[in-house]
C-alpha cells in the first residue's frame, strides 16, 4: 500500500520550476526526503498538504487527491514546519491542547493527547513554562508534539534537525526513528544531508531543482558508497601511501583518510596499516555522505 | 523527577469533531487571548483595567438613580461618551488577536489542519466582536438591571436599551473589523497598538475639522456629514435613524441616515475585504 503517490507532479511559480515531472511513491515507514536548500522539499509538502495547488499531474496522499480532499488529508495527517513557529507567550501544554482541538479532538481528549504526547517527546515539568523560554531543541519538541497530538498517520518532518547540536539532532532522530517504527506513524522527513537520515530511514528520495534524482531502498544507498573515515595524529601521508599499495581506495579530505569500503578486509587493511606505521589513532567513523556524493554519483552513471 | 512508567504509545480512536468545532475552539481560544486568560498576570492588567473603567459610569448612574430619582448617561449615548477607553482596548488588544500569528509564523500550523483561512479571519473577528460587545455591553446592562431594581417613576426604558445593545454590537463588528484590519498589517504588536490609535486619532480629530471648514463657509448642513468620520458617532446616527434616539453629536444633527447606515456597510466590507487580502497573501507564504 502506499502512503502517498504523486505522478507527473509540476509546480511552477512566475520564475521558478519548484517541482518538475516529480513521479514517486512512498510506503510505510520512514522515508527520508533529501535535497539542497531550494530543491522543491517545502513546496512538494504544500502540495501534499493541500495548501497549494499544483500545476500540472496529480498527488494522492492517504489515497486522498490532493486538490479535490486537502481539509480530509490534513485532518489524518501532522506538519512540521522548518521555521520557527510558536507564539512565545504560551505554555507547551497549552499550545499543544489548543491545536489538538484544532484538529478536531474534544476538549478532555485534547488534554490527555496533549499530556501523553508531550511526554513522548520528552518535556517534563517545562512544559507549564511559556513557550520563549525554551532552547531550541526543546521548541523542536513542541513543534513535534504539535504535529503528533491527534494521532495522525502520516507525519510530514522539515528539517527536524534544523538548528540543533550534534546531541539534540541524535535525540530528535531517535525520536523520529521511534515514531516510525514504534507509534506505526509514517514519516516524511526531508533533509539536506543524507549522512543523518541513513540512520533513521527505510526508503530516501533524492530530489533536485525539483527533478527525481533517485528514490531506493536504504540498503541500496549504503552499499554504493560506504566509506570510513580516518583520523591519525600525524603520518597521514605515509599511511595513505601505505593503503594505496595494498591495493584500497583512498582519498583525502582535509586531516582525514576516506577509505571505500569493499568488504571487512578494508577495516583489518587500516588496522594493520596504522600498527605497522605505529601512527597514533585518533578517529574511526563511518563515513558521512554529502549530498552532493549522490549527485556525483547519479552524474557518473548517466 | 519522578519516573514516568513508559506505557508505550497509544492510539487515539475517539471522535474527530468536524471544522466548526475547531473554528468555535480557534474563537474561544483568541477571546481569552483578549483578556489575557491563560497567559502571564501582565496580560491581563490592561484589559480588566479598561473593562474597570468601563463600568465606573454605570455605577454612578446607578447611584444618581437610587439617590436623585434622575437618569445618567443615557442608554443610547454610552459607547459616544465612553469611546476613548473603548478605542484604547480596541488599540491595545486587537494586536494579541491576530499579530502573534503572523509575526512568530503560527498561521502555518493552522493551516495545516482542516479549517481554511476563511474561518480562521472568521473566528479571529467574532472573537474581538465578542469582546469589545461585552466591554460595552456590560455596563449597559448592569445599568439596566439597576434601573429595574432602583424602580424610577415611569416605565423603564427597556426599548432604548435594546436598541443601544443592538447598536453595540454593530459597533463592535465595525470596530473588531477595522482594528484587525490594521493589527494585521502590522504584526509588531507595538506598531499594531500604535495603528489603530493613530487611525482612531484622525477620525476623531477629522470631525472638528472638517465641521468648522464648511460651517465657516456658510454650508451648515455639509458640515454635518463631518460627524460620520468618526466609528462611533457613524453607528450613533444610524441609531438614531432606526430607533429616533436623540444624537449624541457635540452640536447639531446628524446628515440622512440611511447615507449613513450605507456607509456603515461599505465600510464593514472595506475591512473584511481588507483582512480577506492580507491573509490570502499570508496563507501563500
Amino acid at each position: 500500500m502506499h502512503i502517498l503517490a504523486t505522478e507527473g507532479l509540476t509546480k511552477r511559480f512566475p520564475t521558478v520550476t519548484a517541482v518538475d515531472q516529480l513521479t514517486v511513491t512512498v510506503g510505510p515507514g520512514v522515508t527520508g526526503l533529501v535535497g539542497a536548500n531550494g530543491a522543491g522539499k517545502s513546496t512538494l509538502i504544500k502540495i501534499l498538504l493541500g495548501l497549494l495547488p499544483p500545476s500540472g499531474g496529480s498527488a494522492r496522499v492517504l489515497d486522498l487527491d490532493v486538490t479535490a480532499r486537502g481539509a480530509d488529508i490534513r485532518r489524518l495527517v501532522g506538519y512540521m514546519p522548518e521555521h520557527e513557529c510558536l507564539p512565545p507567550d504560551v505554555s507547551a501544554t497549552e499550545l499543544i491542547v489548543h491545536f489538538a482541538r484544532m484538529s478536531g479532538l474534544p476538549r478532555t481528549a485534547a488534554r490527555e493527547r496533549a499530556a501523553d504526547v508531550l511526554r513522548h517527546v520528552g518535556l517534563a515539568e517545562e512544559r507549564y513554562r511559556p513557550v520563549g523560554t525554551y532552547s531550541t531543541g526543546m521548541k523542536q519538541r513542541v513543534k513535534l508534539a504539535q504535529a503528533l497530538v491527534h494521532d495522525p498517520k502520516l507525519i510530514f518532518l522539515d528539517e527536524p534537525t534544523n538548528g540543533l547540536d550534534p546531541r539534540g539532532r541524535d535525540e530528535m532522530l531517535t525520536l523520529i526513528r521511534r515514531i516510525g517504527a514504534e507509534f506505526g506513524i509514517s514519516v516524511l522527513v526531508t533533509s539536506h544531508l543524507l549522512g543523518e537520515l541513513e540512520r533513521i530511514c527505510d526508503h530516501v528520495i533524492v530530489i533536485d531543482a525539483g527533478r527525481l534524482l533517485r528514490s531506493s531502498a536504504i540498503g541500496e544507498f549504503t552499499q554504493v558508497t560506504q566509506t570510513v573515515e580516518v583520523e591519525v595524529d600525524e603520518g597521514l601521508d605515509d599511511l595513505a601511501a601505505h593503503l594505496v599499495a595494498g591495493g584500497q581506495a583512498v582519498s583525502r579530505q582535509g586531516r582525514l583518510l576516506v577509505v571505500k569500503v569493499t568488504g571487512p578486509e578494508s577495516y583489518d587493511a587500516i588496522r594493520d596499516a596504522t600498527a605497522e606505521l605505529g601512527l597514533c589513532l585518533i578517529r574511526l567513523e563511518q563515513g558521512r555522505h554529502r549530498i552532493e556524493d549522490v549527485f556525483r554519483d547519479e552524474v557518473a552513471h548517466v | 523527577m519522578s519516573e514516568i512508567y513508559d506505557i508505550g504509545y497509544r492510539h487515539y480512536d475517539g471522535p474527530r469533531l468536524g471544522r466548526g468545532h475547531s473554528t468555535r475552539a480557534l474563537a474561544v481560544h483568541s477571546l481569552r487571548g483578549v483578556f489575557g486568560l491563560g497567559r502571564p498576570a501582565r496580560s491581563k492588567i490592561v484589559p480588566f483595567a479598561l473593562v474597570g473603567i468601563m463600568f465606573i459610569p454605570s455605577i454612578v448612574s446607578i447611584a444618581i438613580m437610587a439617590l436623585a430619582q434622575q437618569r445618567g448617561i443615557p442608554y443610547s449615548g454610552f459607547a459616544v461618551v465612553m469611546q476613548a477607553v473603548v478605542a484604547i482596548f480596541l488599540a491595545a488588544q486587537a494586536p494579541a488577536v491576530v499579530a502573534p500569528d503572523l509575526r512568530y509564523r503560527v498561521l502555518p500550523l493552522y493551516l495545516s489542519r482542516p479549517v481554511s483561512i476563511a474561518e480562521y479571519v472568521g473566528a479571529k473577528v467574532t472573537a474581538m466582536t465578542v469582546a469589545v460587545f461585552a466591554l460595552i455591553a456590560g455596563p449597559l446592562t448592569l445599568a439596566y438591571v439597576g434601573e429595574l431594581v432602583v424602580d424610577m417613576p415611569g416605565p423603564p426604558a427597556t426599548g432604548e436599551y435594546l436598541g443601544a445593545m443592538l447598536m453595540a454590537l454593530v459597533l463592535s463588528l465595525l470596530l473588531s473589523a477595522f482594528g484587525l484590519a490594521l493589527a494585521s498589517f502590522t504584526p509588531r504588536r507595538g506598531l499594531g497598538v500604535a495603528s489603530v490609535i493613530t487611525v482612531y486619532l484622525l477620525s476623531s480629530a477629522s470631525v472638528p475639522v472638517i465641521y468648522a471648514t464648511f460651517a465657516e463657509t456658510g454650508n451648515v448642513e455639509t458640515a454635518k456629514w463631518a460627524w460620520l468620520a468618526n466609528p462611533f458617532w457613524l453607528v450613533d446616527s444610524v441609531q438614531h435613524w432606526l430607533f429616533g434616539t436623540p444624537p449624541h453629536s457635540i452640536e447639531g444633527d446628524y446628515p440622512s441616515g440611511p447615507v449613513s447606515a450605507l456607509l456603515l456597510v461599505v465600510l464593514l466590507a472595506v475591512a473584511m475585504l481588507a483582512l480577506a487580502l492580507r491573509y490570502r497573501k499570508a496563507a501563500a507564504r
